[in-house]
C-alpha cells in the first residue's frame, strides 16, 4: 500500500466520516471540519474528496432521507469500509511511531 | 424559509451529471440554511455562490455512461419499421388519412399555382443579356407643391415646332451612359391604335412602336435578318416581327428590303426581322419604326416618351442621375414653382413597380405579387394546422405506441424523427396528388389569369422548390404532433391516462380560431370584391352603353367627304339607329389638359382652357372632347340645364360648348349658361350643362368635361348605335358600307359594353381568385374542425355514456359539443371582422365609386361560417350522442 493513496484532506474527511457515522454526509462533514479547523470548508471540496474515497473503496454510500431544508432532496450517507478503517489505522500507527520518537527537548522548543 | 439564489441552481442543474444532481443541490441548500442562521442572509448568499463554484469540476460534470446502448436511429431495421408503421396507420385510418392528404394537397395546389404565377410575374423583362445595366428613365415633376412622376422625358420645342427631347444627346454628355434608346408605342391610349400595313391586297392591323437606333443594341431581342446596327437607322426603315414577316412575305429572309405601305400614306422598307417577342417582354410590338420617322412624319399615340439607357459596368446610379440632372437643368424652360428631376429605375423592375408614389416608381403589380404570396402562405399554414389538429386528435391512439417504443428504449429524438418522417411522407403523398391535379388544372388556371404559364417540368429548380415545399410542409405540419407525442410519459400512457395540459388545449383551440379567422377574412373579401365588380358592371354610367360600338376614324373616314358619306349611308342601313363621332372612345377618355400641359404644348404661355371669371391660379384638369351634332342624343346623355347642340343653330359649330356639372363646380361658375369659354384657339359660349357621366373607369372620380362640335376635324372614333337585338344585321351593314368607302383598311370595331368590362379585368381576376381561395380555406378549415370534433367525441365517450345514463337527451349532448366549438368560431369572427373591414377598405380605396362595406356582409359571412361549422360538427356529435351507453361505458 502506497502512502500517497491518501491525501491529507482526504484523510481528515475519512476520519470525520468515521466520527460521524451513521450520520456522515457532506454538509455535516464540512460543518464539522469548519468548526475543528476554523477555516471555511466548502461542501464541494468535501464532496470531491468523498467521491475519490469511494472510488478507492475506503467508504461506501447509500441515499438517505430527504429533508425540507434540502428542498426535498435526499442526502448521500457515507460509512467507512473495512479497507478504509485499516488504512486509517495504518496511517495512525505510522504517525504514532514517529511521534513517540520525538525527544522531549525538541517539543519543549516548540511550545 | 428563505430560498437560496436560483441562478447558480440553474447553472448547476445543467452542469452537474444527472445522477449527482440530487445530492449536490440538496447539500448546497442545506448548507445555505445553516449559514443563513449563522451568518445572516447576505453573507449566506455570497457563500452560496462560492460553494456552488466548487462543484464545477470534471468529476462532478462527467455523465455516467448509460447501462444499455441506445438504438441507432437510422438503423435500416428501424427505418423499415417506421415506414411500415406509418403505412399501417395510413391504411387503418383511411378517413383520417384522406382528410389529411386532401387537406395538404389543397394547400399545396394553391401554393404551387401562386408560386408559378409569381415566378411568371418576376420573369417579365428579366431575360435581357445586359439586364444588370439596363435602366429606364423617369421624371419627377413637382408643380405647386404637387409631386408627380411618369416614365416620360422632358420635351424640347424647337422654333420650327418640331418635337425634340432634352435628353437626346445625353450619351455624349454623361460618359457612363453607353447607349440610349427612345421608345414610344403607336397603340397606347389616348390616341394610339393598331396601325394598318398593306402589301398588294394583303392588309393587317398590327400594334407596333417606334424606337431610336440603339434599341436593338440595348435589348436582347434576337434578329433573324438584318443587324442591330442598321435595323433602326433608316428613317424609311421598319423592323418587323417574324409573325408579321410570315404574314406578308412567307419567310423572314424574303422580307428584307421589301416595302410595306403604312396607313395607306407612307412606304417603309423592311430593314430587319426580329424573333416574335417572348411573353416575358413587357414591351410589346410587332414592328418598330424609326424614331426620326416618328418625330417628323407620324402622330404620337400618347405623351409617354420613354427613354432606356445602358450604363457602363459598375456605374454608380445616383452619380449618373446627378450628372443627367446637371445636364438637363439649364436646358429646362424656367417655369415658376415647377421642377423636373430625372431618375433611373432598373429596367427589370419597371414591370412590377410602375405606380408612382411621390414622383418615384414604387408600387404596382408587386402589390398583387405580395398579396398572393401572402395568401399562398396562409392557405398552406391553414392546411398545416389542419394536419396538426388531426394528428393530435389521433394521438390518443398513437400514444400507446409511443409508450411501448419508449419502454423498448426509444429516445425522444427517435420519436420526434419518426413523427416528422411520417408527416413528410404524408406531405409527399399530398405532393403527388398535387402534381396530378396541377397538371389537370393548368389550362383553367391560365384562362383565369390570362397568362400562358407552362409547367416547368424540365427545370431542376422547379423540382427543387417542389421538394422544398414538400419538406417544409411536412416539417411545419409535423412539428406539433412530433413534439407533443414524443413528450408523453410512458408510465402514464401505458396506465391509460392521457391528459392534455391546459396549454395544449389552448394551443389547438387557438389554431382553430386562427383557421376560421382566415377563412372568415377570405369570405368577407369574396363578398366585397364580387359586390364591387357587380356594382362596377351594373353601374349606371350616365349614358347607355348597350348596343353601342365604335370604329376608328382612319383612311377615307378622316376627311369630310368620306365621313359624311359613311354617316349618311350607314344611318340608312338596317339595324343601325344612329351614327356620329367623338374624338375619343367615350368609355375611357384618357386625354386630360391642365394648365401646365397647356403651357408646354402650345408654347404660348397662355392656358389651354380659359373661361369667364377664371381666377389666376385656378387649376382645373379638363377632359376635352370634340363630337358631332348627334353625340348627346346618340349617347343618351341627360342635360341638367341649357340645350343640346343643334344643326339649326348656325353658330353651334363654331361658338358652342357644353360642360358637365363637375366642370361647373370646379370652374366656380354661377349661372354658367352663356358664359364664354375658350379652348386653345377656339372661343365660344356655354350652351348646355350635361349631367355628370363616367368617361373612364370607376377607379377615378368624374372629371370636368368640355365638349364642342367640330365638323371640320376628323379623328377619333365613329360611334354607332345599333338597334336592340339587331346586332348581326348592323355589323353586316357596317362591314358593307365600310368596305366601299374605306377599302384600304380592314373593318374593325369594338363594342363599348365589352370594352368597358375589359377595364376591370384585374378586378374580375381578383374576384374569381378570392372565390376560389375562400372555398379552399373554408374546406380545409372544416376538415380541421371535423378532426377536432372526432377527437373530442373520442375523448369524451365515457362522459357521454354517463350523461345518457343519467338522462341526457341526444339534443342536449349535441348542444354540449356544439357550444364549445361555436364559441371558438364566434371568437374567430370577432377577431377577423375588423381585420377584414380594414383590408377591404384599403382595397376599395382604389375606386372613386364603390360599395360600402356594410355590417350585413360580416353578418352574412359570420352566419355562413357558423352554418358550415354546425353542419360539420353535428354529423360527428350526433353520431357520438346516439351510441348506446352500454357500449361506451363498457369499452376500455
Amino acid at each position: 500500500m502506497r502512502r500517497s493513496d491518501l491525501g491529507e484532506f482526504e484523510e481528515v474527511v475519512l476520519l470525520t466520516v468515521a466520527v460521524m457515522v451513521p450520520k456522515a454526509y457532506s454538509v455535516i462533514i464540512a460543518e464539522e471540519l469548519e468548526r475543528e479547523t476554523g477555516q471555511p470548508v466548502s461542501t464541494g471540496a468535501v464532496h470531491a474528496a468523498l467521491q475519490r474515497l469511494e472510488q478507492k473503496g475506503y467508504v461506501t454510500s447509500v441515499l438517505g432521507e430527504a429533508t425540507a431544508e434540502r428542498g426535498g432532496r435526499r442526502k448521500r450517507l457515507f460509512t467507512v469500509t473495512a479497507l478504509g478503517g485499516r488504512v486509517l489505522t495504518d496511517v495512525r500507527s505510522v504517525r504514532n511511531r514517529l511521534w513517540e520518537r520525538i525527544v522531549p527537548p525538541t517539543m519543549l522548543e516548540w511550545s | 424559509m428563505k430560498k437560496p439564489p436560483h441562478i447558480p441552481d440553474r447553472i448547476l442543474a445543467w452542469l452537474v451529471a444527472p445522477h449527482l444532481r440530487e445530492e449536490v443541490l440538496g447539500d448546497l441548500h442545506e448548507r445555505y440554511h445553516l449559514q443563513v442562521q449563522r451568518l445572516g442572509e447576505a453573507k449566506a448568499r455570497q457563500r452560496y455562490w462560492r460553494d456552488a463554484r466548487t462543484y464545477v469540476r470534471p468529476s462532478v460534470m462527467k455523465r455516467k455512461p448509460a447501462d444499455y446502448s441506445t438504438t441507432f436511429f437510422l438503423n435500416p431495421e428501424m427505418l423499415h419499421n417506421y415506414v411500415k408503421i406509418a403505412f399501417r396507420n395510413l391504411v387503418k385510418n383511411t378517413g383520417f388519412s384522406v382528410i389529411n392528404i386532401v387537406g395538404l394537397a389543397l394547400g399545396m395546389i394553391c401554393c404551387l399555382f401562386i408560386f408559378l404565377w409569381v415566378q411568371d410575374e418576376k420573369s417579365v423583362d428579366n431575360f435581357h443579356a445586359k439586364g444588370d445595366n439596363l435602366y429606364t428613365v423617369y421624371q419627377t415633376i413637382s408643380a405647386n407643391g404637387k409631386v408627380d412622376g411618369n416614365y416620360s422625358t422632358p420635351l424640347r420645342v424647337t422654333p420650327s415646332q418640331r418635337t425634340g427631347f432634352m435628353l437626346e444627346d445625353v450619351k455624349n454628355a454623361v460618359p457612363e451612359v453607353k447607349h440610349q434608346a427612345f421608345y414610344a408605342t403607336g397603340y397606347e391610349l389616348p390616341w394610339g391604335h393598331p396601325e394598318t400595313f398593306q402589301r398588294g391586297d394583303t392588309k393587317f392591323k398590327l400594334e407596333g412602336s417606334r424606337a431610336s437606333s440603339d434599341f436593338f443594341k440595348i435589348f436582347s431581342y434576337p434578329l433573324l435578318a438584318g443587324n442591330a446596327e442598321t435595323a433602326l437607322s433608316d428613317i424609311n426603315g421598319v423592323a418587323i416581327s417574324r409573325k408579321m414577316a410570315e404574314r406578308f412575305f412567307g419567310t423572314p429572309q424574303k422580307a428584307m428590303g421589301k416595302s410595306l405601305r403604312y396607313e395607306n400614306r407612307l412606304d417603309f422598307r423592311v430593314s430587319a426581322v426580329f424573333e416574335n417577342l417572348p411573353v416575358e417582354s413587357s414591351l410589346k410590338f410587332d414592328f418598330l419604326l424609326n424614331w426620326e420617322a416618328q418625330k417628323t412624319k407620324l402622330e404620337w399615340s400618347s405623351n409617354e416618351f420613354r427613354l432606356f439607357v445602358e450604363l457602363a459596368e459598375n456605374a454608380n446610379v445616383p452619380t449618373v442621375e446627378n450628372k443627367i440632372n446637371r445636364f438637363l437643368q439649364p436646358r429646362l424652360a424656367k417655369n415658376k414653382g415647377v421642377t423636373t428631376q430625372i431618375g433611373l429605375q432598373r429596367f427589370r423592375d419597371q414591370y412590377l413597380h410602375s405606380t408612382f408614389v411621390n414622383g418615384k416608381p414604387e408600387g404596382g403589380r408587386i402589390e398583387y405579387v405580395r398579396i398572393f404570396s401572402g395568401v399562398a402562405l396562409f392557405i398552406l399554414i391553414i392546411a398545416c394546422i389542419n394536419f396538426m389538429n388531426l394528428a393530435t386528435a389521433r394521438s390518443v391512439k398513437r400514444a400507446k405506441e409511443v409508450g411501448v417504443r419508449k419502454v423498448l428504449g426509444s429516445t425522444r429524438s427517435h420519436l420526434i424523427g419518426q413523427f416528422f418522417g411520417e408527416a413528410v411522407l404524408l406531405a409527399f403523398l399530398a405532393m403527388l396528388l398535387t402534381l396530378i391535379l396541377v397538371v389537370l388544372l393548368v389550362p383553367t388556371f391560365n384562362q383565369f389569369t390570362g397568362k400562358q404559364i407552362p409547367l416547368p417540368f424540365a427545370q431542376g429548380s422547379f423540382w427543387l422548390s417542389l421538394l422544398g415545399l414538400t419538406v417544409l410542409t411536412g416539417l411545419l405540419a409535423g412539428s406539433y404532433p412530433a413534439l407533443f407525442l414524443s413528450s408523453l410519459q410512458p408510465v402514464r400512457i401505458l396506465k391509460g391516462v392521457l391528459r392534455f395540459t391546459r396549454g395544449s388545449v389552448w394551443f389547438r383551440q387557438g389554431l382553430t380560431v386562427f383557421q376560421f379567422g382566415l377563412a372568415m377574412i377570405l369570405l368577407v373579401a369574396t363578398l366585397v370584391v364580387s359586390r364591387q365588380t357587380n356594382y362596377v358592371q351594373q353601374a349606371h354610367l350616365g349614358y347607355d352603353r348597350e348596343n353601342l360600338l365604335y370604329i376608328r376614324v382612319e383612311g377615307s373616314l378622316a376627311n369630310q367627304r368620306g365621313y359624311s358619306l359613311f354617316k349618311e349611308l350607314a344611318s340608312k342601313m338596317p339595324g343601325i339607329a344612329m351614327v356620329d363621332r367623338s374624338s375619343e372612345a367615350p368609355h375611357t377618355m384618357g386625354f386630360v389638359v391642365d394648365d401646365n400641359d397647356g403651357a408646354a404644348e402650345t408654347a404660348t404661355g397662355s392656358d389651354a382652357i380659359n373661361w369667364e371669371g377664371k381666377e389666376k391660379n385656378a387649376s382645373v384638369g379638363f377632359k376635352p372632347t370634340s363630337v358631332g351634332f348627334d353625340f348627346v342624343r346618340l349617347m343618351n346623355l341627360k342635360l341638367a340645364e341649357g340645350r343640346d347642340f343643334s344643326r339649326t343653330n348656325a353658330t353651334d359649330s363654331s361658338d358652342a360648348f357644353m360642360v358637365n356639372e363637375e366642370a361647373v363646380r370646379q370652374m366656380g361658375l354661377k349661372n354658367p349658361i352663356g358664359k364664354w369659354v375658350s379652348a386653345w384657339q377656339k372661343k365660344g359660349h356655354i350652351i348646355g350643362i350635361l349631367k355628370d357621366y363616367h368617361t373612364h373607369s370607376l377607379h377615378e372620380p368624374i372629371k370636368p368635361l368640355i365638349v364642342d362640335v367640330k365638323e371640320y376635324e376628323y379623328f377619333g372614333v365613329v360611334l354607332v348605335r345599333t338597334e336592340a337585338g339587331k346586332t348581326k344585321e348592323a355589323l353586316a351593314s357596317l362591314r358593307k358600307v365600310y368596305g366601299e368607302i374605306n377599302p384600304n383598311y380592314p373593318f374593325d370595331y369594338q363594342f363599348i359594353d365589352q370594352e368597358y368590362e375589359r377595364l376591370y379585368r384585374s378586378e374580375q381576376v381578383m374576384a374569381k381568385l378570392s372565390n376560389v381561395f375562400a372555398v379552399v380555406a373554408i374546406l380545409i378549415s372544416c376538415l380541421g374542425l371535423l378532426g377536432l370534433v372526432m377527437f373530442s367525441t373520442e375523448q369524451r365517450t365515457k362522459e357521454i355514456g354517463i350523461r345518457k345514463v343519467l338522462g341526457a337527451s341526444v339534443g342536449q349532448i349535441v348542444t354540449l359539443f356544439s357550444r364549445d366549438f361555436l364559441r371558438l368560431i364566434l371568437i374567430a369572427i370577432l377577431i377577423a371582422s375588423p381585420i377584414a373591414w380594414y383590408a377591404m377598405n384599403q382595397w376599395l380605396q382604389g375606386f372613386a365609386y364603390k360599395v360600402t362595406v356594410a355590417w350585413w356582409i360580416f353578418a352574412l359571412s359570420g352566419a355562413g361560417a357558423l352554418a358550415i361549422t354546425l353542419l360539420t360538427i353535428s354529423f360527428q356529435s350526433i353520431k357520438a350522442a346516439l351510441v348506446n351507453p352500454v357500449k361506451s361505458l363498457r369499452s376500455e
